[in-house]
C-alpha cells in the first residue's frame, strides 16, 4: 500500500524565528493515529531566522538526525560535540540515556532550513554519542546515496537502528528502482520538484508517502528533483 | 515550580508548585499533587516522561528510565521514581 501525505496536510508551526511543519505527532501537536511510521517517530521541516534557534534542551532514547537542506546549523551538547554543519552534512545524535545540546542558526543573515527526523533506537540505555558526516553532493544524481545506516562507513553516518537513509537527486525525467526485502517499510519524502512512484502517485514538494508491504517500487523525476528514501524495518517500537 | 512533559517535543503534561522531591538512595521520589485528568495524562506517556524542576537560573531534569509512575487515587498524588538527574543552567 502507497499512502500519500501531501504537505499541506502537516501541522504547522510558526512564530517570529521558526517555521515548523510535523509529519507526526510532536509537541502541542497531537494525533493520537499519526505517531510513528515503524521506527520513525519525527519528521520536522524547519526553518530557523538568522541568529535565532533552540536553546540548551534534553532528550533521551532517540537517535535524532538532522539534514541541513539550506544554511548552517550550529550545535553544541554536553558530550563536548560542538560544530556547525551544512548542505552536504549530516548529524546524528544518539541521545541514550541523555544528552542536553542546543542547536541555533550559525548565521546573522542567512535563514537555516533542515529537516530533523527522530528514530527509536533498537536498544535503550545507550551511550549518548554524537557524529557529523559529510556526503558528496556530486554523487546524488540519478542514484540513491546511502548518508545514515546501521552500517556505518566514512560518508555514512552509523544509526543504532536497522534502517538506510538514502538521498538522490533526479535530473529531469531519469528513473530509479528501489528494491527491499520483504516484510519491511519504506518512507519517501520529496524535498524538491516533482516525482512519481509506480507512475501512479505523485509527490510534489515536501509530499511524503508511507509504503508498506511492496518491496520494490520505481521512482520518477518529472522534473529536477530532490527527494530522501528511508528503507525501514517493521515490528514493535 | 516543576513541569511535567512529554519527551516527544516537550507537550506540557502538567505545571505546579505543589510537589515534593526526596532522594532515596540513587533515586529520586517525586510527588505531585494532581487531579484524575492530568494523573491521566501523564500515565499514558508514562515510557516518555521527563520531569523539570525550574529555579531561577537553573533547571534540573529528571526521569524514570523504568516508567515507575504511579498514581495514588486516595491522596490524589501522582508518585514518580527518578533513576536520573541532570542539573543544567538556563
Amino acid at each position: 500500500m502507497i499512502q500519500l501525505f501531501p504537505a499541506d496536510t502537516r501541522y504547522t508551526v510558526k512564530n517570529d524565528w521558526l517555521e515548523s511543519s510535523l509529519s507526526f505527532s510532536f509537541g502541542e501537536y497531537y494525533d493520537p493515529t499519526n505517531i510513528r511510521f515503524g521506527p520513525l517517530r519525527v519528521f520536522n521541516d524547519d526553518t530557523v531566522q538568522p541568529g535565532h534557534g533552540f536553546g540548551i534542551h534534553p532528550h533521551r532514547e532517540a537517535e535524532i538526525v538532522s539534514i541541513i537542506l539550506k544554511g548552517e546549523l550550529k550545535h553544541e551538547d554536553n558530550l563536548g560535540n560542538s560544530g556547525t554543519i551544512s548542505y552536504g552534512s549530516i548529524q546524528r545524535i544518539t541521545a541514550g540515556t541523555g544528552v542536553l545540546h542546543s542547536e541555533f542558526n550559525a548565521s546573522n543573515k542567512e535563514e537555516v532550513q533542515f529537516l530533523q527526523l527522530w528514530f527509536s533506537p533498537n536498544e535503550k540505555k545507550l551511550k549518548p554519542s554524537y557524529e557529523d558526516i559529510s556526503y558528496d553532493i556530486k554523487k546524488l544524481h540519478n542514484q540513491l546515496i546511502p548518508v545514515i545506516s546501521h552500517i556505518a562507513s566514512e560518508q555514512v553516518a552509523g544509526i543504532h537502528q536497522d534502517l538506510t537513509l538514502y538521498l538522490s537527486r533526479l535530473d529531469g525525467k531519469n528513473t530509479l528502482n528501489f528494491e527491499q526485502e520483504s516484510g519491511r517499510k519504506i518512507y519517501v519524502f520529496n524535498i524538491e520538484g516533482e516525482i512519481s512512484i509506480n507512475n501512479d502517485f505523485i509527490l510534489k514538494s515536501r509530499d511524503a508517502a508511507r509504503i508498506t508491504n511492496i518491496h520494490e517500487i520505481t521512482i520518477q523525476g518529472n522534473q529536477d528533483s530532490f527527494f530522501l528514501l528511508i528503507d525501514l524495518p517493521v515490528g514493535e517500537f | 515550580m516543576l513541569m511535567i512533559r512529554h519527551s516527544i517535543g516537550s507537550r506540557l503534561l502538567c505545571q505546579t508548585n505543589i510537589y515534593n522531591i526526596e532522594q532515596q538512595d540513587d533515586c529520586w521520589l517525586i510527588s505531585v499533587s494532581v487531579d484524575e485528568e492530568t494523573a491521566s495524562k501523564v500515565l499514558d506517556f508514562q515510557d516518555e516522561i521527563n520531569i523539570f524542576e525550574v529555579k531561577e537560573n537553573e533547571k534540573t531534569w529528571f526521569y524514570s528510565s523504568e516508567a515507575q509512575i504511579n498514581f495514588q487515587h486516595n491522596n490524589k498524588k501522582l508518585v514518580i521514581l527518578a533513576d536520573h538527574k541532570t542539573v543544567y543552567p538556563t
